[in-house]
């Protein structure tokens, strides 16, 4: 097989690093459902929050401290990470048919679409942060509104503040890269069984807390972690799912 | 002449069933290769063990000398069009045309604009919202700008108009005169691509049944037809792959004469006619395999 050597080793060097690449660019090239809709979702939860902190406001005659009324708890923001979970559970079971008719293997799949995640993450967190910041130099948005910054991250730096947030969503984006693997593998059968396993891990833990009376204990490790320790910890769910998807994903075969 | 691909006693089971039983060819570079056969007969199976998309039970494959799977260097000489291709969620043509150059080292965006006017693509609609001929269109300007040196097409245009499939079989030949590479391209419309193709595969039940030249499958076989009596008696103990009547006359499909055969055939009034590739490949598969084990 000597004559077609030169075929291969011609092609050798255009390949790995830059297909893993041309992956992570193929998940942003449609941007809107990746980068744009996540955002123009978020933006109008912001708006409507602001109204309706002014319309408390307003109605409570505008010194809010005074009337021991508390806009600091807001959880709007979770949503763009619950959307987190979806965007990698799409990105992973749409593309990589389209990859693999491409001529992508699995493997360089997989590290560009993680790479995209890592790049979406880093993204998402400097958005969080800035609005943040605003946030915070505005007394929240000068109606004392916390949504970017609620309670349990107010009082860290910005940099830790970064951190979480992109740690957060590293993590959720994980946990849908892994629930896509089993299902390109297995289908819904794969899907169903892989939030199984994380129901019966959660639930073994509960069990264990609960008849070994240890919940004092996991109160007191989240107070004294802080919540820069607590992100943190989610690098060893992130990483077992960053690990365990790819080895799920790499015996999977594209279905239609 | 090099082989491209190289299988040796290939085998695929989804559970009980058999897709590719115990089957061995070789493709060569350079040439247009017809995989063909019945629905379910194996074609995908087969196209998608070639591209590592599939993983085999047992056997060897060899695509330019090694195993495909997981294999970059050998993939990425590889396109692979697929009829039910899917496409990332809210893609439209123009993001496949943009991202293919970053997978195909020989795209050629100037050939791939050519067939987007050819075949009138409207490039800014959703995947979603194109008709299936359309849908077929993407597939087939990817299959053709990409010029990989190995190129799958696997049922490339269901939904196409004549117009433009007509369009794909003259793209394709031209494109090929001038940068010769493998194409292997599964198909239901026989005759369509008869022209196109220079060797034939046909595969039944997960086994290749034909691995043949193109030119020697089509002098394979000739029509005889005049008179039942006149017929029977020529015919004898030849093997007959189709028989019809219509009254007393008759018309029966058998196996190569030679210059003596046809010589004695016009001489008792008979007729010969050829056997076009589809009525040929109809006649081989769908009558029991013992029968034409005895051709070559």
């Amino acid at each position: 097989m000597t004559a077609l050597s030169p075929a291969l080793s011609a092609s050798r060097s255009f390949e790995s690093p830059r297909r893993i690449l041309a992956v992570t660019k193929l998940h942003f090239v449609n941007r809107f459902g990746m980068i744009w809709m996540p955002l123009i979702v978020l933006g109008a939860i912001f708006l409507l929050n602001l109204a309706i902190w002014w319309i408390i406001t307003i109605s409570t005659g505008n010194d809010n401290k005074a009337n021991h009324v508390h806009l600091g708890y807001s959880g709007a923001v979770s949503y763009i990470y619950v959307y987190g979970i979806i965007i990698a559970v799409q990105a992973i079971s749409r593309t990589f048919p389209f990859s693999l008719g491409f001529g992508v293997t699995r493997r360089d799949f997989y590290l560009g679409s993680a790479l995209a995640f890592v790049v979406l993450s880093l993204g998402f967190a400097v958005v969080l942060t800035i609005m943040s910041v605003i946030e915070i130099a505005t007394g929240g948005w000068g109606v004392g509104g916390r949504m970017f910054a609620p309670a349990y991250f107010t009082n860290d730096s910005w940099v830790l503040r970064f951190v979480m947030y992109f740690l957060l969503f590293l993590f959720l984006l994980f946990i849908g890269c892994a629930g896509a693997a089993f299902f390109v593998r297995w289908r819904a059968t794969g899907l169903t069984g892989f939030f199984g396993i994380i129901a019966v891990i959660l639930l073994g833990a509960i069990a264990y807390f609960t008849l070994a009376h240890q919940w004092p204990s996991v109160a007191q490790w989240f107070v004294s972690a802080g919540p820069i320790g607590v992100t943190l910890w989610t690098i060893v769910p992130t990483v077992v799912c960053g690990i365990g998807g790819f080895f799920v994903l790499r015996r999977a075969t594209p279905k239609n | 002449m090099t082989a491209v691909v190289e299988v040796e006693g290939l085998s695929k089971r989804f559970g009980k069933f058999t897709a590719v039983n115990d089957v061995s060819f070789h493709i060569e570079e350079n040439t247009i290769y017809g995989l063909l056969g019945r629905n379910g007969a194996g074609k995908t199976t087969m196209m998608q063990l070639l591209t590592g998309q599939q993983f085999a039970n047992s056997g060897d494959i060899r695509v330019f000398g090694e195993s495909p799977v997981e294999n970059a260097a050998v993939l990425g000489n590889i396109c692979f069009i697929k009829e039910s291709q899917s496409y990332p969620e809210d893609f439209r043509p123009r993001h496949v045309f943009a991202s293919a150059p970053w997978f195909f080292q020989n795209w050629d965006a100037e050939f791939a604009d050519r067939l987007v006017a050819d075949f009138r693509l409207p490039l800014n609609r959703r995947i979603k919202k194109l008709s299936r001929g359309q849908l077929s269109a993407v597939g087939v300007i990817v299959g053709l700008a990409s010029r990989a040196p190995l190129t799958f097409f696997d049922e490339p245009y269901l939904g196409l108009d004549a117009v433009a499939r007509q369009i794909f079989y003259d793209r394709l030949l031209e494109d090929f005169a001038e940068h010769p590479r493998t194409v292997i391209l599964s198909t239901h419309l026989i005759d369509e691509v008869s022209a196109l193709l220079e060797h034939v595969l046909v595969i039944d039940e997960g086994r290749i049944i034909i691995d043949e030249n193109a030119d020697t499958l089509r002098g394979s076989a000739t029509t005889i037809s005049g008179t039942k009596s006149a017929v029977d008696a020529f015919v004898g103990r030849r093997a007959v792959l189709h028989r019809e009547g219509l009254g007393g006359l008759t018309s029966v499909t058998v196996e190569k004469l030679d210059a003596a055969d046809r010589t004695e055939a016009a001489a008792a009034g008979l007729e010969l006619g050829p056997v076009s590739l589809q009525q040929l490949i109809v006649r081989k598969t769908s009558i029991p395999e013992t029968e034409f084990g005895a051709q070559s």
